[in-house]
Parts: C-alpha cells; structure tokens; sequence
C-alpha cells in the first residue's frame, strides 16, 4: 500500500529509521546492559570528581569558609555562580517534558527522559551550593519552618526564603514526573531482566507492579498530565524566583525588574544547549541514532537561538538602562563590567552567548551534530560565565568605591566547582546505566501501530 | 493494629529522638571546670568594671587615662577626661597598650646569656648577678634609657650618681632641634606650648602634629577646635608645606610643596615679607630682610605668586602660628629651619598667642643624639664595663652606621631591662623582664603644671614573672649599700612625692589625702609657673639657613624617613591592632612600602605593588611601591617601625627598617639625629606584590558620599530638585509613589519602612553625629572599637584577600591634590560604620532574622542566628558588614584576658558589625533603671566617640530635641550618605567638611 510512504503519518516522521516496537524495546533495553569502556572511565572520573568535592567541602567545614576566595565586598562568588548555573541547567527538564508535552511538540519523546534525568541531577547539584556557601554549613536548617520551642521562624521577606521554597518545590515535583514517567519503562527492564539478578529485583521494585492494563493506563495518563500541568509554572517560577535573589536587593546590575523573565531565558538557554551537550554522545556510545535525529537537534538548537536573542537582548537591556539611570554607581558598574577588572569574563558571556549562536540561523550549522556539540559546549562556558559576571563584578564595584574589593576565585572554591560536576555527571552515568534513558513507552506512541505484515497474495 | 500508632507509643518515640537530639546538641568536646571565687576577693564585683586611673606609657605625650578592668584584668583604656592632655580622647597607639600588657611574646622570666642564647635565673640570682657587674664597673657603668617619668629617672640617676657612672636619656624621636632653635631665639632650651586652638591661621613646615610630635592627643583636639567651622562661621586656614603631606598634611587647606631643605629660606623670606608689611623681626631684622621671596621660591620650587598669597594670609591672621619641620624633615640644617619658623612666628605675631613657655619644670630634658654618639665611641673604646638599658632600643632605632651593635659588644656586662625582647635585648648578657606601664607604678610631666600618677591597674599578669625597673634598681642599690630610703618603687614614688607636696605647697590636705586624690582622679593641679613675655634674642651663633646638601647621586630622590603614626619609633610593632590598622595615609596594614609619586613612577616604568630597591650611599632595603599623589616627584619616603627581626611573632620580618638607609650624622648645633640626609636610587627588582591594602577606590565620582560646602557659600540655600520636577509632577498625578524618602533624621525610620518590633512611640531613636570638618582621618576610633568589641586582628593574608574585620573603615578620597605647584587641598576623611539605617538593606534579605531592627530602632545582629549567608553583606550600600571567615577570636593566652565580658566572641562563620556600642547603651539604661530616673544625654558614649581626639562624633537620642545629637544635627551642612539614592534613612548624620575653594556642588 502507499500508506507507509506517506509523510501523514505519525512515527514515519519523527523516527523514519525504527521498523518495530520490539525494535524500540532492544535497543533501549541495550544501553542498561554492560558497560563500555567509555562509561567506566567517565564514571571512574566522576567518582574522582566526588572526591574531589568531600575532600575540598571537608576541608572547608573543618577550617573555615575562609578556604574560599569571598571577601568583603564580594560575599558571593563562585559557589552562587555555580549555583545558579546549575539550577538553569535544570531548567529545560522539566521544559522538553512538560511544556512541550502540553503542546503536543512531536519531538520531545525521544530527548525527555534524558532532559528529566538531567533536570532532577542539575537541582540535586545545584541544591549543595547553599549548603556549601554559608558560614556555618551545619545551621542550614534555620532556613526552613521547622516548628521550635522558641517560636523562631525565617524571614519570609528574605529572598533566600522564597528560593528555599522555589527549589525544593522544583526538585520535589521534577522528581515525581521523573518518576511517574519511568515506570511503564522500568516495567519493561524488569521484563527483560534475569530473574534473581539485582536488577529484577531493583526493577521489579520501582516499577510499582506495572502489568500494562488498561486501566493502569488510564490513571498514569491522567497522573502525568496533572503534573505536567503542575510542573509547567514552576519552570517560569523557579527561576525568577532564583533571579529575584539578585533583583530584590539595591546592589547595582542586580537591581533590575528584567530579571525574571532574562533569568528564565537563559535557563531555558543554558539547560537545552546541555541537552545537546549530554544527547550527542550518548547518541553517538549508545548508537541511538535512529532515535535522536537530526530533527530533534535541529529543533533544540532553534529553542537555543530563540532564547540566546532574548538573552542577548537582556544584556544589550541592561546596558542602556545603566546609561539611561543616569546614576554613576549604575554606571560606573557597567562599564567596569566591560573595560574594568573582570572585562575577560564579560566578553567570554558575550561572545558565547551573545556572537556564537548566532550560526544556529544557518541550517548547515543546525544539522550538523558535531557544530552543535561545540556550540552547546560554548553556549554552557558562558552561562557559568554570566552568573559569575553578574554577581562579582556587581559586587565588587559597588556604591563606596573605597570600599570596593577584587575577588579571586581559591582552589577550594575550584575544587568544589569541578567536584559538583563529578557529583552530577555521578548520578547521570547511572542513571543511563539503570534506568531506560529514552522514553520506550512514548516512542511507541509516536511510532506507526504494529499491523500484521500483509501477506502475499495466495497464488 | 488496624488502630495506627497509638498516643503513647507516639510520645515515647517523641521522648526518645528528642533526648538524643538534645543530647547530641548539649555534647561539647571541652570540658571546663569553673571554680568560683572561693574567697571573694574584695572591690571586685562580677559583671561590675572598676576604673583606675593612670598614665599611658606609649609615648613621652603621657596622655591621662582610666583603665576599666573588670574581674581583675585591664579590658579596656580610654583617655582621662579631667587629664589637660589626653581631654578625654585618646590614640590608637594608646588603646594597643592593652595588647602590649597581654602580649603572649613578653619575656616569661630573668634570662642571662648562654653561649648563643639565653638560660633562665632566677630573679635573686638575676640581681644578685648585676648588683656583683656593677660593683666591679663603679664607675664605668653607664644608664642608657628613654623617657621613663621623672621619678623613675631621678631614681635611675641617684644610682648611676652613686656608682660615679654615666647616665644617658635617648628617645629616637627627638625634638632637640626645635628646643635648640627656642633656645637660640628666645633663650628657652625647651620646647614651647603651642595653641593650636586659639590659633586662625596654622602653618607646618612638615610637623606631623596630629600624629607623633609633641602631644598628638592634645594637638589634634586644639586643631579641631580651631579649625573645624565654628557656629559663628570661623575657621583657621591649615598651611602645610612639606615635600610629603603626612595625615597632618593631608588635613591641609592649602598644600606648597615646596622642595625638602628649603623650610629656613620660605620661613624667613615670608618673615622678611611679613616684617616689611609691619612684622617686627627684634634683632633679626637684617638677616630675614636679606631673604627674597623671590629667591625663596626659587629654593622651595614654587611660584612667587603663590608666596605672595601666603605673605597675605600671615598679614591678615590675628593668631598665626608657624610649626617647623617635624622628625621627618630633620635636615642638616634643622636647628635653622626650626628657628626660622620661630622667628617667622614673632614677626607675625604669635609670640604670647599661639606660642609661649611654661617656666622650666625641673625635668631633665632627653639628651639628644649627640651624647649617644659618644656613649658608643666610649662603648666602643672599652670604657664602659657594665651597660644597663631600659625603655629604649637603640639596636633597632639607629642607623646601623651608628656602630652601636659593634660597640655595645665591647661592653663587659650588658643588662636589658625590657618587658619583650627586643633587637637590643637580643645582644645582652642578662635581660630582666620589666613590668608593662599598667602593672607599675611611676609618674609623668609631659608640660608644664601637668603631672600625673601612673599606678598598676592589676596584678601582674600571671604568664611572665617580671619585676619593675624602679624596683629592681632599689633592690640592687641596696646590694650595693646604696639606702635610697625606700624598699619599693611604690615608697621611693611616695617618698619623692611628699617631698613634691611640701615643697610645691601642692594643697589637697595632708599627703596621704593628696595621694589618695591624685591617684584617684589621677591629676594632679600643680600650679602653672608662667614664664612671663618672651621675646626674641639676638642668635649666639651664627646658622646656615640655606638648603642642607644631601648625600647620593643628584639625579636621585630625596628619600624622607618618617616616624609611623601606627608604630612611633617602632616600639608598638608587636601589636596585632597597630599592625591591622590601616595606615592613615597608605591604608596598607602588616607591611612596609615607598612612597613615589605617580608621575615619577610611570617615569621609571614602575607599577604600585613593584618591589624596589631603594639604595643609599649608606645602605638599601627591598619594598613594594605606593603611589601616592601626595608626595612631592622629587622624593620618597618610608615610614618607620618596619624590619624588626627579634621582637615577636607580629613584627618579625614585617617590612624593612629605613634607618638602614640613613648614615649616622649629628645635626648641628642640637645634636640630633640627621633624618632627611640622602637622596636614594630607586631600582624595580622585576618582582610585584599584592599590597595588604583596604583602600578600593580613592576617588568619589560625584556620588554623594562626601559632599563639601565652601565657606563662603555656607547657609545659601540649593534648589537640588530642579532636575525631579518632571517626576514630582507624575506623582503629583497620582503617579507611582514609592515609600516614602523625605523626613527629618529623627522620624527614621519613615511610615512606609516600619518593620518588625520598631516602635517609634515609645523608644529612642539612638543616632550619630559626625563632623566631617573635625575629623582627621586618624584612625583611633577603630582601635578603640576593636578594643571594646572584641573584634579580632585577621593577619595580613587575610587582608590581601580582602577580609579586614574593623567596625569602622576610614575612607580617604582624594578630591583636589596637586603635587606639582601650591594650591588647595582637599582630601576627604569618611569614617564609615554601620549607619543604623531606618529603612536597612541588610534586614529583609537575611533568611533567619540575624539581621533585624531591635525595637529601639538599633541595627542588631544576632551572632548566634547568623547561618553565614552573607547576603546582608552584598545588600549593604555602605559595605560596613565583615565576615569571620575563620575563628578569628582566638587568640593566644593571655591575649585573650582583654576580651570585653560585655560583648560576644564572636565565632567562625558569623557576620558581624558596628553595633553602636549596644552594651554601653543596655549598661546606661539599667543603670538609669536602677536609679529610677530617666537616661541622660551624653551618658552614652561609643568607643568610637569617647576616644575621638578631635571631638567629631556625637551620639545620643536624635528623637529628644535636647539632645546634643539632635542640635548638631540641626545644621545645613548635615547629610546622609548615600541616602538620597537608596533611601537608606541612616541614623548617621554627616556634617560636611568646610572648604576655602570652590567645591563641586552634590546633591545629598
């Protein structure tokens, strides 16, 4: 019949190469099986990493803060700038699954799992950083409301409050969609797996009984649209929540109503280019290929490009009302953002948000994996690079230029930065080793319906 | 149990995870013993200070003060209010006695010499051991101390007299210049007494009189009474000309650079001037007369014009009075320049003003360099068998060409008596530790018709068994068969004193009234022996006014060592205060560095933070550069106190030593120490330094933090809202109004801003008032805080990353400075400390309400809350927050004896700052409940305001009109930092500093 050659129909176009659903089932199911070289050495390192990180943070519970580089007047540093990276990064999870599964995006199936897993380990990351920054690491329960004799609450006025709330709420409810959306998956693991294994029983445990009826069916449905749902405003919420850390205060480019809606573009922009950063190569270990098109890349990187402009834009913003306050401490502080003590990094943001993704107009440049790789690998250098731009340089030329400061990242500081990247990249190893990390039952979904072959006409 | 968990199964899990967590939260890895006082000793009360008066043994101003110790130790020094010298206030170098009483590096006991070191002996042996030494030396034993008091001077030549040996006074910082010049001139080989209050017009030729010559204390509240603007709109006009301004300098109306050694030629070219005009010049006549002011300004490298304009101001001034150079410019030719400036003061009418003498008091006055110089040469040629030292450290403050180290080893028996070690202790035979000035008794006379007592505040600190040099010379004396009829210092002070009493008729009753008295006021009102007019002499000698040659290249700089305002003469280097304390002029803190202009820096491609070699004909040292726009481009300059290498574990091998450089040269005729001798080569060694410096950025960019207002323009009226019509006009519409901004400082904070437990109808709104016109930048404000509120000393690795602790930052921009020709100065002194704000940035970010408003309108911070997030810190305009990065408090024993009991230690990870001396405000206020009155004003003083020599600060209640804070407010000079932008409604109330010229106008 001419059906299959018609582009109509659902999965021809989105996954042209994938003739079965038992095709599906086997090649995911492939990537929990052993372990290559590749990943043994990645994970070797990212347990290297950990290391690195309880040694670095010990140290510094042990003697002091001071083991960082913060000094008066910048309090906050590399620690917040790595904080608010990775919350960014953590951004697009929960976007490619729930927003875009709302709007019914065709793409998103393939890439969500990844983006959710990279979602939950990007908060788990990012949810260290205020534990390691504070003064007295061991006191952070202070920040929540815990019911106590003496009637002590937190500061509800106090930012660092609201983004106690915005993130656990986050990590709580991405956790839960990660969760929800793996079952049916796990289900099918634990089908394939040999019975007495450690995995059949891991499987058989967190596959919460899934027998695939109907009626399962029907209630995960509903449950995962609700989340969605629920999930679709935290994506906006979080991170303004997380910029408002910067705009409620009076500090000079931190004080600005842009913010919000600059933060959760570069969220979005920063966490899909690491979707790109983290999809090529596992695309490329685990052969996935026929999963991962080349339209699915070309799709991220105009998500890229679309909020690399709004980005852009936020920057090119702030710059004109610095010039437009007409106030010199405004001022002042932008220029020394480009000409002044930390200029490099400034340009580094610039030219890697601002100047390179501007070939993502190219559709060469688009469908070319390997011009995505490094674009992404830039577009996440300096994302780290703009939080760092807008919370030193802001803090360190100040109102008082008396009292203005320099402040120099210390090797425990980078120790710990590097170390955070053990600890996520720790847990995403796994979990592309554990758990199906593309989405087998949504695939389906998308794929044509399995019809019996048509027979041969009987001679 | 299809019930669920039943209510008592529910409590007993509750009991048990909550008596593990409260054990594991009562758990402590030390445990202390408290052993109450089991006999309570008498007139000690926990919790109750008890105040001693006393002197202070920093340096020869002997400021009065009251020492607060409480359960027996000394905690806290502040001047003596009823003391003429001290008034109240004192230095920083003051307030860091404490930390030289409790210095963990004082000698722990007697020690003689063994081989390369030291054993210890006992203290009987110890004075058995000199007693035997000078016996045997009679008459070739030699005293050689500093200035130690009258009494124990008295004592220290009775002994030497009855040996038949020598005894030599040296204090490195001498004015035996200025005491030659008056006595040339006027026939008094004193040092005269300046007025610098009554005085309109004050010129220095380089006297750093707010910092180490004379009576710093005393000189800097004259200056800021004459000086700073008067209700009736007068204000002296400061003139310091000087190759290099000084913080004294930096205080300045108008600033001559004038080249170093051309002092003598400007002072008697504008006496010359001056005496043209109507000055009467007595017998120098011809000699100032023979002076041009053109060739003056030739010598001096100014222009005449600008001469001319000073001749003015000198005709116009009804008080003027002229300083020569200090310590700093002691030049070949000091004696001369000091005379002119003399002279310069009588002819335009100082005499009898601004200067006059006291009548000799009977001291004995500081023998000047010259009778070192012949110590050492006897020293050298084996004279001298047995050399006793106390109170000076001559291997350190002379230059080395001075031979004394190579001469004092030729000494047969060398005793230092010192409470630390120190370079000259280094080389002696027997070291006897002296007890610090607050644990001994002794006396002062720093002028005339001033005395007072100095008794021990506690009993000797328990970690170092010293003795008192009075005593241990009473005890040898008597060994020797020498009755000085007393067994004590203690009854020799007495005894002398009740002689002093009779014969001076001094009144107060019998003696032992009268002691009991002075020592409990810790004055004494001997009267004041006026010397009658004085006038000028005609010279005995002749004197070469021109400019003294220098040694070096003449393509060099002139290099100009200059005492340290922090260090003195370097005895106060072991201080962890004085050593944090920023420099008041270089704000570098822990090291030593050159002074080179700008301009001459560029010239030879050096950079601030390049280590140089600065090379004399006599010597070199290796430091990093300044750059410092206030110093001439013809010189350097180094300060003193640096380069210690055995006197303890702050000043070791911290900075260099800048008599190194300089050769050993009498000046002429006065016998002091040549100082500014030399020109120098500065050499980049190609390597750089991070200097341990606060200072950010020196320039204001017309923000308004430290606004100026021109004499001449005070009470005009500025419409300031000329540029805001628009936006008035919007609101005026119903446009978007924000909280309120506007109001008086005493309705801070503003409706609109009220958060928390503030409850403005029934408290106090506590506030400050500080006068930007008085203050001198010195900089004794921040020790005395860090005093009184245990604030901690970070080291200089900390300081280079950025993390001083101080409550209070002096900033100190430069507004109009100009090294090049004479002109307006202008450098403005900001002490910034946390401004109280009514509507505070740092309280709504803190998470945990470590940050809050206490309900008397205080900025509190709870230590015990404070997670550490540091957010207050970046959201505080004023940058006053600081940071324990570490566990700064601790310190080593018995450093720690001087933590004020009021005030929390402060542990790692917690933010702290300025608090407005919250404990002095709670004392007051329940000693006013006690008494059931009301709290009066002025019974609260912050540390920062009780010890400020020129008297800028005023704190108190803003809310009650009475007040004086209130009516010092009330000035159209009062402003608020940053307020205007931010809306911060601080409760510090700046006034704004006065000027001659022109000042840009800022809206405030």
């Amino acid at each position: 019949m001419a059906m299959a050659s018609e582009p109509v129909e659902r999965g021809a176009v989105t996954h042209p190469d994938i003739k079965s659903y038992t095709e599906v089932n086997t090649d995911i199911l492939a990537m929990l099986s052993r372990p290559g070289k590749w990943w043994w050495i990645l994970f070797g390192l990212s347990v290297a990493g950990i290391g690195l990180l309880a040694f670095s943070w010990g140290n510094q519970l042990i003697n002091g803060i001071g083991l960082s580089g913060l000094n008066s007047p910048v309090g906050w540093g590399a620690y917040i700038t790595t904080f608010v990276f990775w919350v960014g990064i953590a951004h697009s999870g929960t976007l490619i699954s729930a927003i875009l599964f709302l709007f019914r995006a065709k793409w998103r199936q393939s890439i969500y799992r990844a983006a959710e897993a990279m979602t939950v380990f990007g908060v788990m990351t990012a949810g260290l950083y205020p534990l390691i920054h504070l003064g007295r690491a061991w006191h952070a329960y202070w920040l929540f409301p815990y019911a106590n004799q003496r009637m002590l609450w937190p500061n509800f006025r106090s930012p660092l409050v609201w983004d106690v709330f915005a993130v656990t709420t986050y990590f709580t409810v991405s956790s839960l969609f990660f969760i929800l959306g793996l079952i049916p998956d796990i289900a099918a693991a634990r089908d394939q797996s040999k019975p007495g294994t450690l995995r059949k029983a891991f499987y058989t445990a967190t596959s919460f009984g899934w027998r695939g009826t109907d009626r399962q069916w029907h209630h995960f449905g509903t449950a995962y649209l609700f989340l969605a749902a629920l999930a679709t405003p935290l994506v906006l919420s979080v991170h303004s929540v997380v910029s408002w850390d910067f705009a409620m205060s009076i500090v000079p480019g931190w004080h600005a109503t842009i913010f919000a809606p600059y933060f959760v573009a570069g969220a979005i922009f920063s966490g899909v280019a690491m979707v790109i950063t983290l999809m090529v190569p596992i695309r490329k270990i685990f052969k996935l290929e026929k999963y991962l098109t080349v339209r699915h890349f070309d799709a991220m990187a105009k998500l890229v490009l679309l909020t690399g402009i709004i980005v852009f834009y936020a920057y090119l913003n702030e710059f004109f009302m610095a010039w437009y306050s007409a106030e010199d401490p405004e001022r002042r502080m932008f220029w020394n953002r480009l000409f002044g003590h930390y200029w490099w990094a400034t340009w580094i943001m610039l030219v890697c948000n601002g100047i390179i993704p501007v070939m993502l107009w190219f559709k060469r440049v688009r469908h070319s994996i390997a011009a995505l790789f490094v674009l992404t690998l830039f577009v996440n250098i300096g994302m780290w690079f703009e939080r760092y731009v807008i919370i030193v340089t802001s803090l360190s030329t100040e109102y008082l230029p008396f009292a203005w400061g320099v402040y120099r990242p210390s090797v425990t500081e980078m120790g710990i930065v590097i170390g955070t990247f053990g600890w996520f990249f720790f847990w995403f190893l796994l979990f592309i080793r554990l758990l199906p990390p593309v989405a087998i039952s949504e695939i389906k979904e998308v794929l044509p319906p399995p019809m019996r072959p048509k027979k041969e006409v009987a001679r | 149990m299809s019930e669920g968990i039943k209510r008592r199964d529910f409590l007993k899990v509750l009991g048990v995870t909550g008596a593990g967590a409260s054990l594991v939260g009562c758990s402590t890895d030390q445990v202390n013993k408290l052993i109450p006082y089991v006999v309570p000793p008498e007139e000690i009360t926990p919790g109750v200070a008890t105040w001693y008066a006393s002197t202070c043994g920093e340096c020869a101003a002997a400021c009065g003060v009251w020492v607060k110790t409480q359960e027996g130790r000394a905690i806290k020094i502040e001047g003596n209010p009823n003391h003429p010298v001290s008034g109240g206030a004192l230095c920083a170098r003051g307030h860091a006695t404490l930390q030289g009483l409790y210095d963990p590096d004082r000698l722990k006991g007697p020690m003689r010499r063994s081989g390369d070191g030291f054993e210890p002996i006992s203290w009987d042996e110890a004075e058995a051991l000199l007693a035997g030494e000078l016996r045997s030396a009679g008459s070739a034993s030699l005293f050689l101390h500093g200035a130690t008091g009258p009494t124990l001077t008295d004592l220290v030549s009775r002994v030497a007299n009855s040996l038949g040996g020598q005894r030599v006074e040296y204090e490195a910082l001498s004015e035996a210049p200025l005491r030659e010049a008056a006595r040339i001139a006027f026939g008094r080989n004193e040092v005269p007494v300046y007025d610098l209050e009554s005085a309109d017009l004050i010129l220095s030729f380089g006297a750093d009189f707010l910092e180490t010559w004379g009576s710093p204390v005393e000189q800097a509240r004259g200056f800021a009474r004459s000086s700073g603007v008067s209700e009736d709109g007068g204000k002296a006009r400061f003139v310091f000309l000087g190759s290099r301004l000084s913080l004294t300098g930096q205080n300045a109306d108008n600033w001559y650079p004038i080249r170093p050694g051309s002092e003598g030629v400007v002072a008697l070219a504008l006496a010359g001037a001056v005496a043209r005009q109507g000055g009467d010049a007595g017998p120098y006549g011809d000699l100032v007369s023979a002076y041009s002011l053109d060739a003056a300004a030739e010598a001096a490298g100014v222009s005449l014009a600008s001469l001319q304009e000073l001749v003015g101001f000198l005709v116009e001034a009804q008080a003027p009075l002229v300083l020569g150079p200090g310590v700093a410019g002691q030049h070949r030719g000091a004696t001369a320049a000091n005379l002119a400036a003399l002279i310069l003061t009588a002819v335009s009418g100082g005499v009898g003003t601004t200067l006059r003498f006291a009548a000799p008091t009977g001291g004995f006055p500081s023998t000047p360099f010259a009778d070192v110089v012949e110590t050492i040469s006897a020293m050298a040629a084996g004279q001298v068998r047995t050399a006793v030292l106390h109170g000076t450290n001559p291997a350190y403050t002379l230059p080395p060409a001075s031979g004394f180290a190579d001469a004092f080893s030729r000494v047969g028996f060398k005793v230092v008596v010192t409470p630390q070690m120190n370079e000259t202790a280094a080389l002696a035979d027997l070291i006897l530790p002296d007890r610090h000035p607050l644990e001994a008794w002794g006396d002062s006379n720093p002028r005339d018709g001033v005395w007072a007592l100095q008794q021990p505040t506690m009993q000797p600190v328990p970690h170092f068994d010293s003795r008192a040099a009075g005593d241990v010379l009473l005890s040898v004396a008597r060994q020797l068969g020498v009755d000085l009829g007393a067994e004590t210092f203690h009854d020799y002070l007495r005894n002398r004193w009740s002689e002093r009493h009779a014969a001076l008729s001094l009144g107060g009753g019998n003696f032992s009234d009268f002691w009991r008295e002075a020592l409990r006021t810790g004055v004494i009102a001997a009267p004041t022996t006026t010397a009658g007019s004085v006038a000028l002499q005609a010279p005995d000698r002749p004197l070469a006014f021109d400019p003294p040659s220098l040694d070096g290249a003449t393509d060099g700089l002139t290099l100009l060592v200059h005492p340290s305002s922090r260090f003195g003469d370097g005895r106060g280097a072991n201080r962890g205060w004085l050593q944090e304390l920023p420099d008041p002029v270089a704000k570098i803190t822990w090291h030593s560095w050159v002074e080179i202009h700008p301009d001459t820096a560029r010239d030879r491609g050096i950079r601030k933070g390049d280590i140089v070699r600065v090379v004399s004909p006599h010597g070199e040292v290796e430091l990093p550069v300044w750059t410092y726009p206030g110093i001439r481009a013809d010189t350097v300059a180094i300060a003193m106190g640096g380069g210690h290498e055995n006197t303890g574990r702050w000043a070791d091998g911290r900075g260099v030593n800048p008599m190194l450089l300089l050769p050993s040269e009498v000046e002429q005729p006065s016998g002091a120490l040549v100082h500014l001798a030399t020109r120098v080569d500065v050499i980049p060694t190609g390597r750089h330094r991070r200097l341990a410096t606060i200072e950010g950025e020196s320039q204001t960019f017309d923000r308004p933090i430290t606004p100026a207002v021109q004499l001449s323009e005070m009470g005009k009226e500025k419409d300031h809202y000329g540029d805001y019509g628009p936006l008035r006009e919007f609101q005026a519409m119903g446009g978007f109004v924000p909280v309120p901004t506007e109001g008086n400082p005493e309705d801070y904070p503003l409706e609109g801003a009220r958060y928390g437990d503030y409850d403005p109808a029934n408290n106090a709104r506590w506030a400050m008032a500080i006068d930007l016109d008085k203050c001198t930048g010195c900089s004794a404000c921040i020790t005395a805080c860090q005093s009184e509120n245990n604030i901690g000393v970070v080291g200089e690795d900390q300081i280079l990353m950025g993390r001083d602790l101080h409550w209070i930052r002096m900033e100190r921009y430069y507004e109009t400075i100009d090294a090049s020709a004479p002109g307006p100065l202008d450098i403005r002194f900001l002490p910034m400390l946390c401004q109280h704000c009514g509507n505070a940035p740092c309280e709504p970010v803190c998470p945990v309400y470590a940050a809050y408003h206490t309900p008397d309108g205080l900025n509190g911070q709870i230590y015990n809350r404070c997670v550490g997030t540091r957010y207050c810190a970046n959201n505080c305009p004023y940058k006053v927050r600081v940071f324990n990065w570490y566990e700064f408090s601790d310190v080593p024993e018995p450093l720690n004896w001087q933590y004020n009991p009021d005030v929390t230690v402060r542990t790692e990870g917690v933010m702290e700052k300025c608090s407005f001396c919250v404990q002095r405000i709670r004392r007051a206020e329940n000693r006013a409940t006690v008494e059931g009155r009301d709290l009066l004003d002025g019974e609260v003083a912050p540390a920062c305001q009780q010890s400020c020599p020129a008297e800028a600060i005023v704190f108190g209640n803003i809310r009650d009109p009475e007040s004086r804070v209130a009516q010092v407010s009330k000035n159209d000079r009062t402003y608020r930092v940053l307020d205007v932008l931010i809306n911060t409604q601080p409760a510090v109330n700046y006034l704004r500093k006065v000027t001659f010229h022109p000042v840009k106008d800022i809206h405030v």
